[in-house]
């Protein structure tokens, strides 16, 4: 691995790497301290996280596992029902207006099996304010008695989302989205204050404190709405910390046909910016496998659900594809399980075949069932992987034993045989479904340990040299950006991961717990939020 | 709109690639049968409503001067809704496309929203196509799930299949659905049953044969028997269920607005479509408006159904 003591930036581009000396005779300039005793690594891209990465911080923490927010709070896990039932609490303390509902997300009673988190214990903190607290998975939420009668939630209401108790009352439990919106405004302003500016600088924040330098939103703006656009393009000026790819969801949001949107997405490509990319669009094949949703090959489901589902008929992907693909835009398309995979590999082989095109760098997104034999069929059709190597902490457990078992776990996000098979490899954290942080997905990369101490699959780990190459330039590589980013080289955007200390140095199983400083973007540093802990 | 104002009836139409969905959907929008029908759409481009009938288009909404609109279903439903509540006391009810692999009975769920009430969900089956997909193991668990929960499962294409695709895919949906299976195509008022209220039903008194449907709230069919019947009184809640399971087999639409004597001060609303029985309520009672009306397929017998809806009460 080359290294060098200083580098040189101008205009904010990497200008020469070296030692001080040299680089101070050669180019002159003045010569910056600030970061004498730090590891500086190339800017960390983060392939595929979401827009509420920050915004979601605007709202009440009740987690099983301890976070950090964008401003540095620790929040720490709620890990027992009254945890919950006093962080609510103290958020209700701190809210003025009596109208103004209490939203607060992270919720996962999987953690307290047999027992039932519903109104009773929200009706604790208040009888008189609102109260809805998200799910974990986002597909569900518990809310209180005063926002059901509000809301007009009550016996009455017949609705297979919204369970009754033995006295015929709701629960308070709202499954899935349909039963979700009876929340009303309550629902509406938890989802729409995600989108505002705020939510947009907060990802910023959250991106630098963990050291990333450029993100991929994969399709969580709707990128025909130019009210979108100029709001992507107003705030991230060049005191934005992050560089974003913007990836179109083209799943939802092509009113007017594959063929116009393509249109509309060549001619959005030509206001990219520095700091901000264009021209790529993400579609999605299945559902999650923790949600039993992601499309499996046989066998199935160890617990014995049914299949998943489809989000595109496995007939209409290549048609799907087609119009994006013809247009030289980048597709990246969200498939789980390995059956998902099998018939974005059949579009594709029928895409490339009818209109080649050598250097394409589409990818599959989480990949995380993919098959030693599917990966040699993405290596034909020059695809990429971007795996979800964190689940191996966040549901590693869960995989071994309810959704696939053992053997299948440990052959999941299989980053080791998409290299050996050569494969462009990058890893990520679908930020807020995990964490965001390269160094957290790196570390369950090289150490593949689940929190119950098994270790899943030995024979898929990669190097950290390898997981450092997946998440700077082999992301760089699948956003068709390492012209400008994903190593520190001459020519490129001053794009640094500023640490305390060298993951090549310490012990692989401490990785995750290198201190981030900051970062560095297009030359200007970011220091990371001051970490409190309250 | 007022809140008391009467939710308006939400049926999903599902049915894999090649079902007739969009022929149907623009044979909802082009023949609407009186009824101003709100369609919900995924794509635009699949409408094809001749220029000289739009009235007005907008970003997601196109105004038809028969009454209908035509809304694209953004990524966010729950908006989608909150626009077409926006027309709710200028449209009758609201049909909501459903895509090819999507699950018509969760979008269904959506018919719960305020606003609204849930009106039947119908899967359209493809005679010439549906025995292999059955089977495809890409997709063959998605299409049998969509009939499996449909209330209703309407042949598509019956001018084209054979006599044995037709009969063998019946015996095929009788094997695994619940469903009421039915020939297509069927006229609106028949397929999504009638809708407005009042009902605009003429009296008749339990005793007496019931009237013919008055032909104004929903349009006579030559095929299709239509009657309806005014109720007096409350009705108790156990006749209720008692009724709706004993309804003869040619039922593929019931609609009843009726007072119950344990709610005698709210409106209850009761929906048949095909295999399913919907109870709601849907604001305050208002006097003389009680009244049930029938559809049932072309052959039932008149007996049967006068002798059925006589038995409410």
């Amino acid at each position: 691995m080359p290294s060098g003591s200083a580098i040189a930036v101008r205009h904010g581009r990497f200008l020469a790497v070296g030692e001080v000396d040299e680089l101070a005779d050669v180019y002159g300039g003045t010569v910056d301290y600030t970061l004498a005793d730090k590891v500086l690594l190339p800017g960390f891209v983060e392939a595929h996280s979401h827009k509420d990465t920050g915004g979601i911080w605007q709202f009440t923490y009740v987690g099983f596992e301890a976070r950090r927010g964008p401003n540095g709070r620790l929040w720490r896990g709620c890990t027992t029902f009254d945890a919950v039932i006093d962080r609510l609490r103290e958020a209700d303390r701190l809210l003025d207006d009596p109208d103004e509902p209490l939203l607060a997300w992270g919720l996962d009673p999987i953690f307290w099996p047999g027992e039932r988190f519903d109104r009773r214990q929200l009706d604790a903190v208040s009888t008189t304010r609102r109260i809805f607290v998200a799910h974990s998975n986002m597909h569900l939420a518990t809310v209180n008695s005063a926002l059901m009668e509000q809301e007009g939630i009550g016996p009455d209401t017949v609705a297979e989302g919204v369970p009754k108790d033995d006295s015929g009352l709701p629960t308070g439990e709202l499954q899935e989205f349909p039963a979700m919106a009876l929340a009303g405004q309550t629902f509406r302003s938890f989802f729409g204050r995600t989108q505002s500016d705020e939510s947009v600088l907060m990802f910023g924040q959250a991106a630098r404190n963990v050291g990333v330098t450029t993100v991929a939103d994969l399709g969580t703006s709707n990128l025909l709405d130019e009210a979108v656009i100029r709001q992507w393009i107003g705030l991230a000026d060049e005191t934005f910390p992050m560089r974003t790819a913007m990836f179109h969801g083209a799943l939802m949001s092509a009113p007017d046909g594959d063929e116009a949107c393509a249109a509309a997405m060549v001619d959005l490509r030509r206001r990219s910016t520095d700091r901000v990319r264009f021209g790529n669009v993400k579609l999605l094949m299945d559902g999650s496998i923790q949600g039993g949703t992601a499309r499996l090959r046989w066998p199935g489901y160890l617990h014995g659900g049914p299949n998943g589902i489809w989000l595109i008929a496995p007939e209409q992907v290549a048609e799907r594809i087609s119009p994006y693909h013809r247009a030289g835009l980048l597709v990246h398309t969200h498939a789980n399980g390995d059956q998902a995979v099998d018939a974005l590999l059949d579009a594709f082989d029928q895409v490339q075949t009818a209109n080649p095109l050598p250097d394409h760098r589409h990818t599959i997104q989480h990949c995380q069932m993919t098959t030693p034999g599917q990966y040699r069929r993405m290596k034909a059709l020059g695809m990429c992987a971007n795996v979800f190597s964190n689940h191996t902490w966040f549901w590693g457990d869960q995989h071994r034993t309810i959704t696939v078992g053992p053997d299948r776990a440990a052959r999941m996000n299989a980053a080791r045989t998409a290299l050996d098979i050569g494969v462009p490899l990058s890893m990520h954290s679908d930020s807020p479904v995990t964490p965001l942080g390269p160094l957290h997905v790196a570390w369950a990369a090289v150490n593949r340990q689940t929190p119950k101490g098994e270790i899943m699959g030995e024979h898929e780990r990669i190097t950290v040299a390898e997981a450092m190459h997946a998440v700077t330039m082999g992301a760089a590589w699948q956003l068709r950006m390492d012209d400008a980013i994903g190593s520190i080289t001459p020519q490129k955007f001053a794009d640094c991961t500023v640490l305390e200390a060298d993951p090549f140095e310490v012990d692989p199983l401490e990785l995750r717990d290198i201190p981030v400083w900051g970062t560095m973007s297009g030359g200007v540093l970011h220091e990371g939020s001051p970490q409190t802990d309250a | 709109m007022t809140p008391e104002a009467a939710r308006l009836p939400l049926t999903v139409i599902g049915g894999y690639l090649g079902a007739g969905k969009t022929t149907l959907l623009n044979r909802l929008l082009a023949n609407p049968d009186g009824q101003r029908i709100a369609v919900l759409v995924n794509d635009f481009g699949e409408i094809d409503i001749d220029g000289r009938l739009l009235n007005s288009t907008t970003d997601n909404v196109l105004r038809l001067a028969n009454g209908c609109i035509c809304c694209s279903v953004a990524d966010n439903f729950a908006e989608t809704l909150e626009t077409v509540r926006g027309f709710a006391d200028r449209i009758d009810r609201v049909v909501v496309e459903v895509s090819g692999v999507g699950q018509p009975h969760k979008v269904a769920q959506w018919g719960h929203s305020p606003g609204f009430s849930p009106d039947g969900i119908v899967v359209l089956v493809d005679p010439l196509s549906i025995l292999s997909r059955a089977t495809d193991p890409y997709i063959g668990d998605t299409v049998i799930s969509q009939v499996t929960r449909a209330d209703l499962v309407v042949i598509s294409r019956t001018d084209i299949a054979n006599v044995d695709e037709l009969e063998a895919t019946e015996a095929w949906l009788d094997n695994v659905t619940d469903a009421t299976v039915l020939r297509g195509p069927l006229p609106t008022a028949v397929l999504l049953g009638p809708v407005s209220r009042p009902l605009g039903v003429d009296y008749c008194p339990p005793s007496k044969e019931p009237t013919p449907g008055s032909g104004t709230a929903e349009p006579q069919h030559a095929d299709h028997v239509t009657l309806s019947r005014r109720l007096d009184g409350p009705i108790s809640r156990p006749s209720i269920e008692t009724w709706t399971r004993a309804r003869p087999s040619g039922v593929i639409r019931a609609k009843g607005l009726i007072r119950v004597d344990d709610r005698p001060n709210d409106r209850t609303v009761l929906q048949i479509c095909g295999s399913s029985t919907m109870v709601s309520v849907d604001g305050p009672w208002d006097d003389g408006e009680d009244a049930v009306v029938a559809i049932a397929l072309p052959g039932t017998p008149r007996a049967a159904l006068v002798k059925w809806l006589n038995l409410l009460g």
